[in-house]
């Protein structure tokens, strides 16, 4: 297991190094190059020359790119043009506020996709079966920011019932140790603020999990009729053990492990989903706050943004692929 | 990796005998949620097809009496009523399915063909080019797809927004074609009939182009329809996020579903419209693509 685990880490590092060199690519193609978009628009040549020789940017381009990684690896991504704070602090308050959402869309996704793939199963062919199909379908092609602005105007617009933006009431004042703001309100014993967070997350929580949802429900079903027709749950049924514990020591736990896969590569893409429903709801986010960067040519914060979310994706996948070997031995022992 | 991809990966490792496709074919037409989406993608077509002569109104046409309030709802005069500068909102729609047609099909048809040449050199060689090849394609999937498009449109290339945009998500595509395409060309080359040819004295071009591809097209084409509904998307994405066509007037429905967020309260229909048509393109080419799976899976042939 560690000899497989080492492995994938390995393979982690040219990754991380391509990536690298892509973003310091991409910077040096940015429009007006990296001074004049650091500068912004409005910069006069010798701001520019001055910020160019600061950066080393006048340097071959070999040390530029030794100079950035060993900037970028101590963990400096720079700083933003529009609020001119550095980037790692901003990441640092922000990526919490991705992350609860991205985990409670999840927790959505999970709670619904893996009884209703189950049952779909189950009920092979039935009208449940058929209604369920069709239904996932649709939650694939649905465009998530599509949902987002139908749920945003049916249940804030119209109903009145949840707020439409932000990630907690203005009102609602709390101290913030970790910025996971669900965890905040429970450490300091503040079950309003609490249940304004949760109120805020529900909708895009909703929109974002849609997609996980319906592919959850899918693959759970797929997975579940599979494993059904195995021999090792006829010789269960055979030898009279009761249904329930068949459904879930037989056919459950060996279907987790293709949803379990799947689980993993779509916590991954919520990431990037967040960008959409992020500017939707105005949470304040990773997501929504490369939105605004776009609109506001901030460079430095497309960059900084975009690396960090790259990074996080590669090591969900490296978590998923390293708990894909340790439920399943198959993988693991190969190779 | 998407489910498409897991699914067509194994498909590609079934080893398969003639007369796949006319089977397919027939089992294809046999399939009622296929034969929806054809229908959907049909009017898809049709529609950004004859867009000039379906369109009651010029797209971008804005009337010289505004509409009084914002804004109307149906009527006669505009099926699907009008924005707040009273363009007509149908029109547009149909406009708006041209655009995601053209750029869906451009860049899918960019990222297939660059992808499929890369694939194909990577398993068809190996060795050292096999590992760069790879290895790069895994740095482009190691961004997640819309974050890479929003990444390259950002660089504004001295090229028209519009093929920014084809070029932004035909890259996202890449990868994925040529890691399907390497994956079937692998599992193709061991078969029998490649170890016949290359007994008899085939040259390796001849075996490469006439007996492994044709065995390793099933997969792509499903990947490609799969690509085709992702693209719609991310057209509608990036327009929705603001990097749509430079002239924020032009019909695409991304922008058009954008603009609707400020008149929401007024008129919900304005996001609705939009909407709606991105689903129907988008459910016909999954409709088709899950069809062609299931038609091309040589698991499930003769049954």
């Amino acid at each position: 297991m560690l000899r497989f685990v080492v492995r994938r880490l390995l393979l982690l590092v040219p990754i991380l190094l391509g990536l690298s060199i892509l973003v310091f690519l991409w910077i040096r193609a940015l429009p007006g190059g990296p001074a004049e978009a650091l500068l912004g628009e409005r910069a006069t040549a010798a701001r520019v020359a001055e910020v160019r020789h600061r950066y080393g940017l006048d340097r071959p381009i070999v040390e530029q790119y030794w100079e950035y990684l060993k900037t970028t690896a101590s963990g400096d991504l720079g700083q933003s043009i529009a609020s001119r704070r550095s980037i790692t602090s901003e990441i640092r308050q922000r990526f919490p506020a991705t992350l609860q959402l991205a985990i409670v869309a999840m927790i959505f996704a999970l709670g619904l996709g893996l009884p209703l793939g189950f049952l779909a199963a189950k009920w092979y062919g039935s009208t449940f079966d058929h209604l369920s199909l069709i239904g996932s379908l649709i939650g694939i092609s649905i465009p998530i920011f599509f949902l987002a602005v139908i749920l945003k105007y049916v249940f804030s617009v119209k109903l009145g019932w949840l707020p439409s933006i932000g990630q907690i009431s203005v009102t609602t004042e709390m101290n913030h140790p970790t910025n996971f703001y669900l965890l905040d309100a429970i450490i300091e014993w503040r079950w309003d603020a609490f249940w304004d967070v949760t109120r805020h997350l529900i909708l895009p929580a909703i929109a974002l999990g849609s997609i996980p949802l319906a592919i959850i429900m899918r693959i759970t079903r797929a997975a579940v009729l599979d494993v059904q027709n195995e021999d090792y749950v006829r010789t269960a049924r055979a030898k009279g053990l009761s249904p329930q514990i068949v459904d879930s020591r037989h056919i459950l736990r060996n279907a987790m492990l293709p949803i379990s896969t799947i689980i993993g590569l779509q916590t991954g893409l919520l990431l990037s989903g967040a960008v959409l429903t992020e500017t939707v709801f105005q949470y304040p986010g990773i997501g929504s706050w490369i939105a605004n960067a776009i609109f506001n040519r901030d460079y430095p914060v497309i960059q900084g943004g975009i690396l960090f979310l790259a990074i996080v994706f590669v090591i969900v996948n490296l978590v998923v692929d390293v708990s894909y070997g340790f439920l399943n031995p198959r993988i693991r022992l190969s190779r | 990796m998407s489910i498409a991809e897991l699914e067509s990966a194994e498909l590609a490792r079934e080893p398969s005998t003639g007369g796949l496709w006319r089977e397919a074919w027939f089992r294809l037409r046999r399939n009622p949620s296929a034969i929806v989406g054809a229908i959907f993608v049909l009017t898809f077509v049709v529609v950004a097809i004859f867009a000039p002569l379906i369109a009651p109104y010029p797209p971008e046409e804005i009337p010289v009496d505004l509409p009084a309030t914002c804004c109307p709802g149906p009527s006669w005069e505009h099926l699907f009523g009008t924005n707040v500068v009273g363009q007509d909102t149908f029109s547009r729609i149909v406009y708006g399915a041209r655009l995601s047609l053209v750029v869906g099909v451009v860049s899918v048809a960019v990222g297939l063909s660059i992808g499929m040449l890369l694939g194909a050199i990577a398993g068809y060689v190996g060795g050292f080019v096999d590992s760069v090849i790879m290895r790069f394609m895994d740095i482009l999937l190691a961004i997640p797809g819309l974050l890479l498009a929003i990444g390259i449109v950002a660089l504004e290339l001295p090229i028209p927004r519009l093929y920014q945009i084809m070029v932004a998500i035909g890259v996202t595509n890449i990868p994925i074609f040529a890691r399907l395409l390497r994956g079937s060309i692998l599992a193709q080359r061991e078969n029998d009939f490649v170890l016949a040819a290359r007994a008899v004295g085939v040259r390796r071009r001849a075996i490469l182009f006439s007996h492994i591809l044709p065995n390793a097209l099933g997969p792509v084409i499903v990947q490609a329809t799969l690509a085709l509904a992702t693209a719609i998307i991310d057209v509608a994405a990036l327009g929705f996020l603001g990097l749509g066509p430079q002239d924020p007037s032009t019909p695409e429905w991304g922008n058009m579903l954008n603009d609707a967020q400020d008149y929401l309260a007024a008129q919900p229909l304005l996001a609705v419209f939009p909407g709606v048509a991105i689903m129907i393109a988008v459910l016909g080419f999954n409709l088709i693509g899950d069809g062609l799976r299931e038609a091309l899976d040589p698991k499930l042939r003769g049954r």
